[in-house]
């Protein structure tokens, strides 16, 4: 029972970081989806299944946040490559603001809880 | 070898094939390009892009996930757009209403959906109201302005429908909600993308 609220808890928590997460990854630059798994695979626990970032990107697209555009690869595979426009700029800087401010201060009221657990 | 390409091959296959018929309902170019952005992940995954090894194609389609759970991702988006084309009186003034908070031009369209939609319920409710109440349902002359509705007491001067309040009350009445939603869905093209999508997907 604990351990199965934990799951549909952490499943929620995925889905909503997911957005500023894959915003965060192309603000240095373009990637196309498998570079942006790696990255969000690499520097985060969000991916779970990989094929749940592709929807992610179709519907950032759809927003007008992130531009996509197609080329091959070296060995002919069609790769998309994904890159903020202005509006997906100006949000995923936005987010980053809120995400931080709202983690401070979630740190802080779970301080205690964690110095408990370790006594 | 070139069985075990082969039989690869039909795997990726099966699978890009099962998601295909999933995303049925999307439109047919938004599918070529779903298609084509996941056979390219498969491939570069199977060639080993990016982690140096290739990996097998089972455990490259269990880590996509099923079909059905993909498609379903993308068609819960292709779902706030219908919503959005709808014709939903519910979903518009809902949309709306988040507008309405932002802007002046969004308050404005609210209040006028509102009062066509309200003016538009109340002559159907005459009209379903008449049989029950022929004497206090009516439209009367009033000493300085037109009465429509039920008034209790009955008010002065002749009732200039009648029975006819009912046809009339119907039809008005329906012609002001349809009326009151093109016009709402036609403002909306005018609201800020964020508050379209924020209460479609409400």
């Amino acid at each position: 029972m604990v351990e199965n609220g934990l799951e549909n808890w952490e499943a929620q928590i995925r889905k909503g970081w997911l957005d500023v997460a894959i915003l965060a990854t192309l603000w240095k630059g373009r990637l196309y989806g498998l570079e942006i798994l790696r990255e969000l695979e690499g520097r985060s626990d969000l991916v779970i299944a990989e094929g749940t970032v592709y929807p992610v990107l179709s519907r950032l697209r759809k927003e007008g946040l992130i531009e996509g555009e197609w080329e091959e690869s070296v060995s002919g595979h069609p790769r998309r490559y994904y890159r903020l426009t202005a509006a997906g700029k100006a949000r995923a800087r936005a987010l980053a603001r809120h995400s931080h401010e709202f983690l401070s201060k979630m740190d802080a009221l779970i301080q205690p809880l964690l110095k408990e657990q370790t006594r | 070898m070139s069985d075990e390409i082969q039989v690869r091959r039909a795997q990726i296959d099966i699978y890009l094939a099962a998601l295909r018929k999933q995303l049925g309902g999307l439109p047919a170019e938004d599918v070529e390009e779903i298609l084509r952005e996941l056979r390219g992940h498969i491939a570069e995954r199977a060639e080993g892009a990016l982690q140096g090894s290739g990996t097998p194609v089972e455990r490259i389609l269990r880590e996509l996930g099923a079909p059905e759970h993909i498609a379903a991702l993308y068609r819960a988006d292709s779902l706030v757009a219908h919503a959005r084309a709808g014709f939903s009186p519910v979903l518009i003034v809902r949309t709306t209403l988040r507008w309405a908070n932002r802007t002046a031009v969004g308050f404005a369209a609210f209040l006028a959906g509102l009062v066509g939609y309200a003016v538009g319920a109340s002559m159907i409710v005459c009209a379903i109201l008449k049989p029950f109440f022929p004497a206090n349902v009516g439209l009367w002359i009033g000493s300085h302005h037109l009465l429509l509705g039920a008034e209790i007491p009955r008010p002065q001067g002749p009732d200039l429908l009648g029975w006819w309040i009912i046809p009339y009350g119907l039809g008005v009445g329906t012609a002001f909600l349809l009326g009151t939603t093109v016009f709402l869905r036609w403002m909306l093209r005018f609201a800020p993308r964020a508050s379209r999508r924020v209460a479609a997907a409400a």
